[in-house]
């Protein structure tokens, strides 16, 4: 007979406001609650007010892990992201989101870790510390990030530079990274507007890429995040001589 | 006594003087030399927490009947959760709910005054575990996974439960703030006698702090104190004899170590020192709540074998009409 294993959870021993933003905060049986019940309101409010059309769900994984990266415009896009997943995948979804703006104060932590289940990237003193901890959780537990390598949102709509950081989490290993476009979420929402306007969305999913044969070393990762960049750009002309976005 | 069981008024007015005059003894003893500031950090963290746990154990018993029960249902819920994340068994979402269900419906009995009711839930709960992991349809670990969501349940819901039901008696208000008072002070009486006379281990691989010395003197003590509170509560009925108070008093010493010593072996088993961080100065909530697990059930049963608490009677004030 084996011994039995227990595995207790990854923030076990954390303060609450520590474990909110902890890169291992697992979630038991309230958060779940809440987060399915947001999901379902988010995705009857992207569908009634955006009129969100997703294409190319055939290339999403059918198991986690995964990473979804796309072009950052608005705090549309990483609930659009998470809603695109099949209701099977949909409670593996962690958006990275930025430390100083989700995770500042204890009510928006709260907000984000019950309801977005979302982990923090703090941008200004994010350390190889962090990266190596996401990347280790994305390799061992079943686990999807929703990244936008771009950093922050764009200001003007434009696709910006992707960063290398994405590369630490994913170079060397199996997990496939799903190069995602987005269109509609800066004119319905850009970073100076509060409240969106009821434009649409028309996410589209790209084939995922594999990084096992990158080193996991800085040239790597400029790799990476150059190859996701061209795949992401490659999605928007795509969906722009499609004729289907009016951004 | 303000609407109070004059006993429960008693002991109520007796924790609010005792937390009133803590500090001026801290001060007394700091003024004196004989603590050391780490010691004295302590003792402050630790009455800090008192002064914010006391009224939060002893508000919804005095409060009445219906935030008594309700009380006791969220105390469940939260044991359950600090187990189920120690354990990892949170992860089995199905179990965790059922879990959750089982704690929520035992409170609803309890509410409802329907004991019928309250005793189903436990094969009802159980059954419903051990057939909920099937759907999972993963054999590996299906009774590790099964085997701790009983356990929890039992433990939690069922044991914890209890004290519930036992808000619903006319005495109930009195017996349990008795009995809060008296377990949290088995702790502390095993703990002062455990270090004047303390020399041999209890149990040195569960609990190398505890001694047979402490393990007795809180006995004898906590016994003299439940029992002339028990006294005071059922005066003049079958219950007020020596014979009966002394064993309601050795009882609820035993079962409250007991208790204790079983949160010790579950948190070596798991290797972890704490299960949580709920309370400063304490842990978790169930290092603070582990000794009354056992207690509610011996009390609930003996008073109700020998004085009965109307459970023959139903009164489903809810569901009834």
């Amino acid at each position: 007979m084996e011994d039995w294993q227990y595995k207790p959870a990854g923030d076990l021993g954390l303060k609450p406001e520590e474990s909110l933003r902890s890169l291992r905060r697992e979630a038991g049986l309230a958060a779940t609650i809440t987060q399915g019940a947001w999901r379902l309101a988010v995705r009857a409010y992207l569908r009634g007010y955006h009129r969100l059309r997703v294409e190319g769900t055939e290339h999403l994984p059918a198991r986690p892990s995964f990473v979804m990266v796309a072009n950052h415009t608005s705090h549309l896009d990483a609930i659009t992201l998470a809603a695109a997943l099949p209701w099977t995948l949909r409670r593996y979804a962690f958006p990275i989101a930025a430390g100083d703006v989700f995770f500042e104060t204890p009510a928006v932590a709260l907000f984000s870790a019950m309801m977005l289940n979302a982990l923090p990237m703090w941008r200004k003193s994010c350390g190889p510390h962090a990266m190596q901890q996401l990347r280790e959780r994305l390799i061992s537990e079943p686990t999807i990030y929703v990244l936008f390598p771009e950093g922050t949102r764009s200001r003007d709509g434009n696709l910006g530079k992707f960063k290398p950081g994405l590369g630490m989490i994913v170079a060397g290993s199996e997990v496939p990274v799903v190069p995602c476009y987005l269109h509609g979420a800066h004119a319905a929402c850009p970073a100076n507007r509060k409240l969106p306007l009821p434009l649409p969305l028309h996410l589209r999913i790209g084939a995922p890429l594999q990084f096992s044969a990158m080193k996991n070393e800085r040239a790597g990762w400029q790799e990476i995040a150059a190859q996701l960049e061209a795949a992401v750009t490659a999605l928007r002309n795509t969906a722009a001589s499609s004729g289907s976005a009016q951004s | 006594m303000f609407g109070l069981h004059p006993v429960a008024f008693w002991i109520a007015a007796g924790i609010a003087a005792t937390l009133a005059i803590t500090p001026l003894i801290f001060l007394l003893l700091g003024k004196a030399g004989k603590l050391t500031p780490a010691l004295s950090t302590d003792l402050w963290t630790r009455y800090k927490s008192w002064l914010v746990l006391a009224p939060l154990m002893v508000g919804p018993l005095l409060a009445g009947r219906l935030p008594a029960i309700l009380g006791v249902g969220v105390l469940s819920l939260a044991c359950y959760r600090e187990f189920a994340r120690a354990t990892g068994m949170f992860r089995y979402r199905a179990i965790s709910a059922v879990v959750a269900l089982g704690i929520l419906l035992l409170t609803f009995a309890a509410a409802d005054q329907w004991y019928g009711f309250f005793v189903a839930l436990s094969s009802l709960t159980i059954s419903l575990l051990v057939i909920i992991a099937l759907f999972a349809d993963q054999p590996k670990g299906y009774i590790q996974r099964v085997a701790l969501g009983i356990f929890a349940f039992s433990l939690f819901g069922v044991c914890l439960g209890h004290f519930g039901y036992f808000a619903n008696d006319k005495a109930g208000q009195a017996f349990l703030v008795a009995i809060l008072l008296c377990v949290e002070l088995n702790d502390v009486f095993a703990y002062c006698t455990g270090k004047l006379f303390g020399r041999r281990k209890l149990a040195p691989q569960t609990s190398p702090n505890k001694t047979i010395g402490g393990a007795i003197g809180a006995a004898i003590l906590t016994t003299a104190l439940f029992a002339s509170l028990v006294h005071a509560i059922v005066r003049g009925s079958v219950l007020d004899q020596p014979v009966h108070l002394i064993v309601l008093g050795l009882l609820l010493s035993l079962t409250g170590q007991w208790g204790d010593l079983v949160m010790s072996s579950i948190k070596r088993d798991l290797g972890v020192k704490d299960l949580g961080v709920t309370i400063p100065g304490h842990g978790g909530l169930l290092d603070r709540f582990d000794s009354l697990i056992f207690v509610g059930p011996a009390m609930f049963h003996y008073v109700n074998y020998f004085l009965g608490l109307g459970l023959d009677q139903p009164v489903r004030g809810i569901t009834g009409h």
